[in-house]
């Protein structure tokens, strides 16, 4: 099963699951309602704090 | 060089080694005059791949009657071992005593100046379709399977039979697009070369066997080449029946061994039933599984379908984005014989121009590195997507330098490399720095500072102009080769001189001109976006979008939402982020010792 996680778009504020892996190669992502591409992985918390 | 394979692959346009392994072949091919002795006593029998598994062969064989040069080789895998005393039958009775169970493989190493790349295709395997029973019914078979059958040095020498009881079908179905232009499954592409198959078959067919009753279900026929047209009327006119609908279901009469197709024809509505001997799937054509080896070692990229991309699709179809290698066959996308033929001549000729000048044109756009104030990171070797960067090395101090023959100015390097080391001979950072100075003088909360690649989003405000699209003039657009060139230090200079939003804009992923420049672009931004939240600012304020050069309505659209958040950025916001990427006092702006390195 391809993985996944959650991605908030900076332009609507949508947040939808897109595929992401860290180790597989880098996909376009695109907001399923605006379409924009700013679309950004909202990291887990411990991940937030480790990278700090 | 025949069965050998491409083990590695260095150097640049005009200077390229090409290391090949040949592989082993057990058989001294020079020596070997294709006798056959040697597989008469083989004692092993596995299916004949070249043959579609409809006929067997030896461990020791010849792949294809027609194999160039002449001559057998052992498939070791299959081999009952080459210790001598297991087997060695072969050995025995070869009078030329051309076997050799030692044999290794080898290296050779060869210095070319340009490379053509045609890998060839797969073919889909439509076991998933079980609707259509293949597999299941031995009657089923596949378009490549028909080839073999139909085909005089086939496995029965071409008079043509069906599987289960080796009879001649009296009519056979033929199925089209099994595995191609579906979302769901197979492949959403036309394979471009099914319809004139199934076309050319059935005329085969009809000449052969005058009698025989046929029957292609389709959801459209393409018949655009030359003569094609021609081809399917012909095709009608010798009575085959084209039924627009593809079947929904296929079952077996256990007893016959023929086939039940239910479709609806969706020229009446009605659904039918038909009964055939055979059916033929029209499979359609996939990138080879193996091209991500060549893929790498060329470093070329690949569009959304799997096939490799050309430098551009319509200025440039044989080229690759690396320069000096050419793209031949279905190597860049499903072809038939003749068009492949019309690119490989095409690649030949393009490939032929470099080596006869003997000496390349580079534009002046490449990168420069001073090798003193680099630091031997190696972080541009890393992100360059041409490999045109030689490796660094920290203990003995080599600096990074530019091989610019192979360099293609996507400015990735420039934006990658921390001190300021590489200067873009087009496009400097100073030039940039000065045009967001300009942009931001005046009026700065009522800008939006627009990062533009040339290629792609750059030429789709060009094509949202000649369009007459309107879009807010508080967009002001910067212009970079690629959007990998935006350095991060871009865009915090932006948001530092005023600017309430920063949209950084490229091509698609599957259109970069620089094979995959614009992923660093990707990276860069999400750094910056946890970077600007960190600074307590709202990661909104930087917006990223990729627009194609066709995309001239989505640019202007792109363009109107960004104005639409700029009006909601405050005046108190963009005095706080100002403060908050102030350069902290000691710090020296990474601005300022660029334009000191360029004075
Ligand atoms: S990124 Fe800059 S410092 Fe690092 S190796 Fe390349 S040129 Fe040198
Ligand atoms: S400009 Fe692009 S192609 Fe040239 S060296 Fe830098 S990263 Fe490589
Ligand atoms: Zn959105």
């Amino acid at each position: 099963m391809a993985q996944e996680a959650d991605f908030k778009c900076l332009r609507c504020g949508t947040i939808t699951k897109l595929p992401y892996s860290p180790d597989a190669e880098l996909q376009e992502r695109a907001c399923p309602k605006c379409k924009s591409n700013s679309m950004r992985r909202i990291k887990e918390q411990k991940e937030a704090r480790a990278a700090k | 060089m025949a069965y050998s394979e491409v083990d590695n692959v260095s150097g640049y346009i005009g200077n390229f080694k090409v290391t090949i392994r040949k592989k082993a072949r057990y058989v001294d091919e020079k020596q070997c005059n294709a006798c056959g002795e040697c597989a008469k006593v083989c004692p092993v029998a596995i299916p004949d791949e070249y043959q579609m598994g409809f006929s067997s062969r030896k461990a020791i064989y010849i792949q294809l009657p027609q194999a160039v040069p002449s001559s057998y080789v052992i498939d070791m895998k299959t081999c009952l071992g080459n210790n001598p005393i297991a087997c060695a039958k072969c050995l025995e009775v070869c009078e030329k005593k051309c076997i050799d169970f030692d044999m290794h493989d080898e290296f050779v190493t060869v210095d070319v100046g340009a490379i053509i790349v045609a890998v060839g295709n797969d073919v889909y395997d439509p076991t998933e379709l079980d609707e259509y029973g293949y597999r299941s019914y031995e009657n089923v078979i596949t378009s490549m399977e028909f080839e073999r059958l139909i085909c005089a040095s086939g496995p029965t020498e071409g008079h043509f039979v069906r599987p289960s009881d080796r009879t001649t079908p009296k009519s056979i179905g033929f199925v089209q697009c099994v595995g191609s232009r579906s979302q769901k499954r197979g492949n959403p592409y036309c394979s471009n070369i099914c319809c004139m198959n199934t076309i050319k078959d059935t005329v085969l067919l009809k000449d052969h066997y005058p009698g025989i009753d046929l029957k292609v279900f389709y959801m459209d026929i393409r018949a655009f080449g030359k003569g094609f047209e021609d081809l399917y009327m012909r095709s009608k006119a010798e009575g085959v029946q084209y039924i627009r609908g593809l079947p929904g279901d296929v079952e077996e009469d256990p007893k016959t061994g023929n086939l039940i197709v239910t479709v609806e024809n969706t020229t009446t509505g009605k659904i039918e039933k038909h009964e055939v001997d055979m059916l033929v799937l029209s499979v359609g054509l996939l990138p080879r599984k193996d091209s991500e080896v060549v893929r790498q070692l060329l470093t070329l990229s690949k569009t959304s379908d799997g096939f490799f991309m050309e430098s551009h699709p319509k200025l440039k179809p044989v080229d690759a984005p690396t320069r000096g290698v050419f793209l031949a066959g279905c190597a860049e996308s499903p072809k038939d014989v003749k068009d492949s033929v019309t690119q490989a001549s095409a690649a030949a000729s393009r490939a032929n121009i470099v080596l006869a000048a003997g000496k390349i044109k580079v534009e002046a756009i490449t990168a420069h590195i001073d090798p003193d104030l680099c630091k031997y990171c190696g972080l541009c070797v890393k992100v360059c997507p041409y490999k045109a960067i030689t490796q660094t090395d920290r203990k003995t101090k080599v600096p990074a330098k530019v091989i610019e023959a192979a360099c293609a100015g996507c400015g990735t390097c420039g934006a990658e490399c921390a001190f300021g080391a590489i200067t873009m001979r087009h496009f400097q950072d100073n030039q940039i720095y000065a045009q967001i100075d300009a942009i931001l003088e005046e009026n700065s909360q009522n800008k939006v500072v627009v990062f533009a690649c040339n290629w792609c989003s750059y030429a789709g405000a060009d094509f949202a102009g000649v369009s007459r699209l309107q879009y807010p003039a508080t967009n002001r657009l910067i212009r970079t080769m690629c959007s990998g060139r935006v350095n991060e230090d871009f865009v915090l200079y932006a948001f530092r001189k005023g600017a309430p939003i920063v949209l950084v804009s490229g091509c698609h992923f599957a259109d970069c001109h620089y094979i995959n420049a614009n992923r660093q672009t990707v990276l860069r931004v999400e750094r910056l976006w946890d970077q600007l939240e960190k600074k307590g600012i709202r990661p909104e304020r930087l917006q990223l979008e990729w627009i194609s050069a066709a995309e001239g309505q989505k640019f202007a659209l792109v363009m109107r939402e960004v104005e639409e958040m700029r009006k909601k950025v405050t005046a108190k916001e963009v005095e706080f982020t100002k403060q908050a990427l102030a350069p902290k006092k000691k710090e020296e702006p990474k601005e300022k010792k660029e334009a000191a390195k360029t004075q």
